[in-house]
């Protein structure tokens, strides 16, 4: 067991995990976070998806051990966030979920694309995507949706 | 008039859960005392099973099928000529079929412990030679996967219809073909999982699964582990996707159930990505011989098919073997005029995961197979594609019309769908850029397919009935209830994992009673709460449910206008029931007052109140039991680099009819959803073996699952023939995107090869199946 500090959601959270332990198991099993999903556990399809100091990154292939010390963001923790909320109600209007699996994952990456890529456009939205797997949607309501948050925060700002 | 009933593109209702990530999965359900499960699995395709050991100190922590011989194996029933039912054992008894089948059970309190236990387990196996292609196990030299079978064949079913030997008379041109299409997974984001747990207080074994059929699972369940039925409930709580996989009874929710009892402790299994790739590789793998006879512009004559279907090792419960091959056969001739068709279908049993039906069943492989069939006619004639597919398809004015497979076709004008959908893609402009070579050397093509799309049927010729299976679908219920305050809440027998019942449901009440969608609940995936289903699947929800929570709403109508004309003090036949309200000639009274007076104040009721309350419990069986169909007509242009094989696909068009669109913004949802699956199932999707029969497609790097920019936009047109059959005209549409690209895709890739003369016919249309088709004119 090693004793691991990680800021959840702006909480510090102190545990003694297994180094073996996953960030995405340590989030769903010890924090009780399940939005969180798990889908392929080898990195690919994107659904653990969370912010690790700001950035987007795979919860299931990251070691709860190796998130010592940094900065995590689930799907939970976005309360307030202004540009989250202009995120979430683009993906409403623009049917973007569909099953709701993928969902938090393309969340913490549309989040990434809004905020690091305002001058995106269609093609290099779906370029930014191609790390998270969609199996319901097609997608093309998900570039929407990233599409109308992009034009929505700049008119706005 | 509330205006966000059928035919309003409102915002889904379940979004808000999954958008703040307070959907409940299965693997999100945790229960007190709850320990996990993991599985070891064969490491090969066929082989006797010798000895299962558990690890020293966890031999309480480890079952094989000889602790279950209280477990019947999963048997299912079929009356298509020759079925043999190969009994799927919960867990692998006497010899393992497939690489992956499940051996023994692990449980421990963590996942990782549970994984470690079920790693070290000891294992020996008499490895045997494998059947590993379904034209191999057809051979009679080849191995037995079943041994007291004589040979692999597990059903073959034969039809006919029509005079055949005249057209082959009549034919001025034969066009023969043979097509394949490689094994897939259905690949739903979320994996299988199961959490039993026996309610003590209840007597009742409660059963967590990402499934779409939660009354068949109950039912299935108590069946194979002789429980009352009265003491299994079900619960698919929000489910990851579904697409097919998640309608049969899995050996591994047995085994967690049957662990559960016997250690009396909740155990959860949640199926891992591998295990998925490997265990569910289990769809499409099908074979079609085609011959077509025609007239001299290419009008399709007559048809003789051969669908050889690779079953894999076992006859899954309740869909058992022979669904996939008799769907095949089925649907071949199209949504044309063919008068005279003779069909044979051979269902073959390999070493491989048990197959199951995936979004479409065998439509998409009969669309590939008749699609490039008809472009191959086209080319045979010496005619352009879409011109000879007009002169095929049914007219308007032949509506209704059956096909010669005995379907009904109920309503539609598919040649205008498919003008509309050739003038999206304008393949005249195409043939004026092929004149040109492209500056990098790739060659340009055009392609079109046109389908019906059969949904919610249950019984009658070709449905359900007629293949003698165990659970025939075809009543479907609903229970309506009036809320003290006015609501309504509704619970139905179907399964939602994805397509937006929750508010499509509701939609449908909210036209037939005026309440808003916000105060109408829709439950649905509980055994508890439902009265009676069969699931989500076949693209039937929304026209079975929706028909059946239609029904009990005009059931509810004339109870409201009773108490709401005794609270007006007017006669029945004076009021109006609409809008949430019941309206008389000097006023009106609202739904809320009228459950008031129901529930809590029963003296201001009229005597003659009916007993049965403000509840109704009612079906729906459509009135012609085989379905009521969509139409859908596909276009595409791609670039095919001759280099690499490489396929790109530079434009695509889809018109779809589904008749009533409850929610438009959730049918194109659902379109555009099945259009990329429909382009890995044509470029894309391959569960591949070696000749070992060991999985090959086993990581996602080996699995090509398309991301976003593998499925580029459309152009999206529709039309709506409602349907004179359902409630409302509505068809359904769940399957209706996966099943055209295959064809529109396929043809346009053959277009593109067709100065080389070459064909593809076979999917995924890989580079690497491009290149060496392309390498074989060349050598030729």
């Amino acid at each position: 067991m090693t004793s691991t500090t990680i800021t959840v959601n702006g909480r510090a959270v102190t545990a003694d995990v297994e180094p073996r332990l996953s960030l995405a198991d340590f989030l769903r099993e010890h924090e009780g976070l399940t939005g969180t999903h798990t889908a392929c556990e080898h990195g690919v399809c994107g659904a653990c998806t969370i912010m690790l100091d700001g950035r987007p990154a795979r919860s299931c292939i990251t070691l709860a051990v190796a998130a010592h010390g940094t900065d995590v963001r689930t799907v939970e923790g976005w309360d307030g966030d202004g540009t989250m909320a202009t995120i979430r109600d683009c993906f409403r209007k623009a049917h973007a979920v569909q099953c709701g699996y993928c969902t938090p994952g393309m969340l913490a990456t549309a989040y990434d694309i809004v905020t690091r890529l305002p001058g995106a456009d269609r093609d290099r939205i779906r370029l930014e995507l191609s790390g998270n797997l969609c199996r319901c949607t097609g997608y093309i309501g998900i570039v929407d949706a990233i599409e109308t948050a992009i034009a929505e925060i700049e008119g706005g700002s | 008039m509330n205006d966000r009933g059928v035919g309003a593109s409102i915002p889904r209702k379940e979004d808000d859960r999954f958008l703040m990530g307070t959907g409940e999965f299965t693997p999100d359900v945790r229960i007190a005392g709850m320990w996990h499960a993991a599985f070891n699995r064969a490491p090969i395709a066929h082989g006797r099973l010798l000895s299962v050991k558990a690890p020293k100190g966890a031999e309480g922590q480890v079952f094989s099928s000889a602790d279950m011989a209280d477990i019947k194996p999963i048997r299912s029933t079929a009356s298509f000529p020759g079925f043999k039912g190969a009994d799927f054992p919960v867990l692998a008894r006497d010899k393992v079929r497939y690489a992956g089948e499940q051996v023994a059970i692990a449980v421990a309190p963590t996942r990782a412990e549970a994984e470690d236990i079920a790693d070290a387990i000891e294992v020996e196996y008499e490895a045997l030679p494998a059947v590993v292609d379904m034209n191999d196990g057809r051979e009679p030299s080849a191995a037995l996967v079943h041994d007291h079978w004589a040979d692999n064949v597990c059903c073959e079913t034969e039809f006919a219809n029509g005079a055949l030997e005249a057209a082959k008379e009549a034919a001025v041109h034969t066009v023969h073909r043979r097509f394949r299409m490689a094994r897939q997974t259905p690949f739903p984001m979320e994996g299988r999982g199961t959490l039993a747990h026996y309610d003590s207080r209840l007597d009742e074994l409660v059963v967590w699964m990402s499934h779409q059929l939660p009354h068949p699972m109950q039912r299935g369940i108590a069946h194979f582990l002789d429980l009352e039925i009265n003491r299994v409930r079900v619960i698919c709580p929000d489910v990851g996707g579904g697409f097919g996989l998640k309608t049969h009874l899995d050996g591994e929710t047995m085994a967690v159930c049957w662990t559960s009892l016997r250690l009396g402790r909740p155990i959860k299994w949640v199926q891992d990505r591998l295990e998925h790739l490997i265990c569910d590789a289990d769809c499409r793998n099908h074979q079609y011989t085609m011959t077509a006879y025609t007239d001299e512009i290419g009008k399709i004559l007559g048809m003789e098919v051969e669908c050889v279907v690779d079953a894999g090792a076992y006859s899954p419960w309740p869909w058992p073997i022979g669904v996939e091959a008799a769907t095949g056969v089925g649907n071949l001739q199209g949504p044309y005029t063919v008068d005279a068709l003779k069909g044979r279908s051979v269902t073959v049993c390999t070493n491989k995961p048990p197959s199951q039906p995936f979004r479409g069943v065998a439509r998409p492989g009969a669309c590939f197979t008749d699609e490039l069939t008809m472009d191959a006619i086209a080319r045979t004639v010496g005619r352009e594609p879409w011109e000879v597919r007009l002169d095929n398809l049914v007219p308007p004015e032949a509506m209704p019309y059956d096909t010669v497979t005995r379907k009904h076709l109920d309503s539609g004008d598919y040649p205008e769908a498919f003008r509309r959908c050739v003038a999206a893609i304008d393949p005249e402009a195409v043939r004026e850029r092929q004149r040109t070579p492209e500056p990098d050397g790739r060659l340009i093509g055009v392609g079109f397919a046109c389908f019906y799309e059969q949904t919610a049927y249950g019984t009658g010729p070709f449905g359900y009935s007629a293949w003698g299976i165990e659970l025939v679908p075809g009543m479907e219920m609903a229970t309506v209830k009036l809320t003290p305050d006015g609501g309504l809440w509704a619970s139905v027998g179907i399964q939602c994992h994805g397509q937006g019942l929750e508010t499509t449901l509701a939609q449908v009440a909210t036209s037939e009673l005026g309440i808003d969608p916000d105060r109408i609940a829709i439950r649905h995936g509980d055994t508890a709460t439902a009265y009676a289903g069969t699931g989500t699947y076949a693209s039937r929800s929304i026209v079975v449910a929706g028909g059946a929570v239609a029904q009990g709403c005009r059931e509810l109508k004339p109870r409201l206008a009773r108490i709401g004309a005794h609270l007006l003090q007017c006669d029945e036949a004076e009021v109006a029931v609409e809008n949430a309200e019941v309206r008389g000639p000097g006023g009106s009274v609202s739904f809320a007052e009228i459950a008031e007076a129901f529930y809590h104040h029963p003296e201001n009721l009229p005597d003659d109140t009916d007993r049965g309350g403000l509840t109704v419990t009612t079906g729906y069986n459509d009135k012609v039991h085989g379905g009521v169909f969509g139409f859908g007509a596909h276009g595409a242009v791609v670039a095919v680099d001759p280099e690499t094989g490489q396929v790109e696909i530079l434009d695509y068009a889809i018109v779809d009819d589904c008749g009533t669109r409850v929610n438009p913004l959730v049918v194109k949802g659902q379109v555009i959803g099945g259009y990329a699956q429909g382009i890995g199932n044509a470029l894309y999707e391959e569960s591949d073996y070696d000749e070992n029969g060991q999985p090959l497609s086993v990581t996602l790097a080996d699995y090509h699952v398309p991301a976003a920019p593998m499925v580029p936009d459309i152009k999206y047109d529709y039309m709506e023939s409602p349907s004179p059959y359902s409630t409302m005209g509505i068809k359904g549409v769940g399957e209706s995107g996966a099943i055209g690209p295959v064809g529109a895709i396929g043809n346009a890739v053959n277009d593109a090869l067709k100065g080389l003369g070459v064909e593809i016919a076979e999917t995924p249309i890989t580079p690497r199946r491009v290149f060496d088709a392309i390498e074989r004119g060349r050598a030729s």
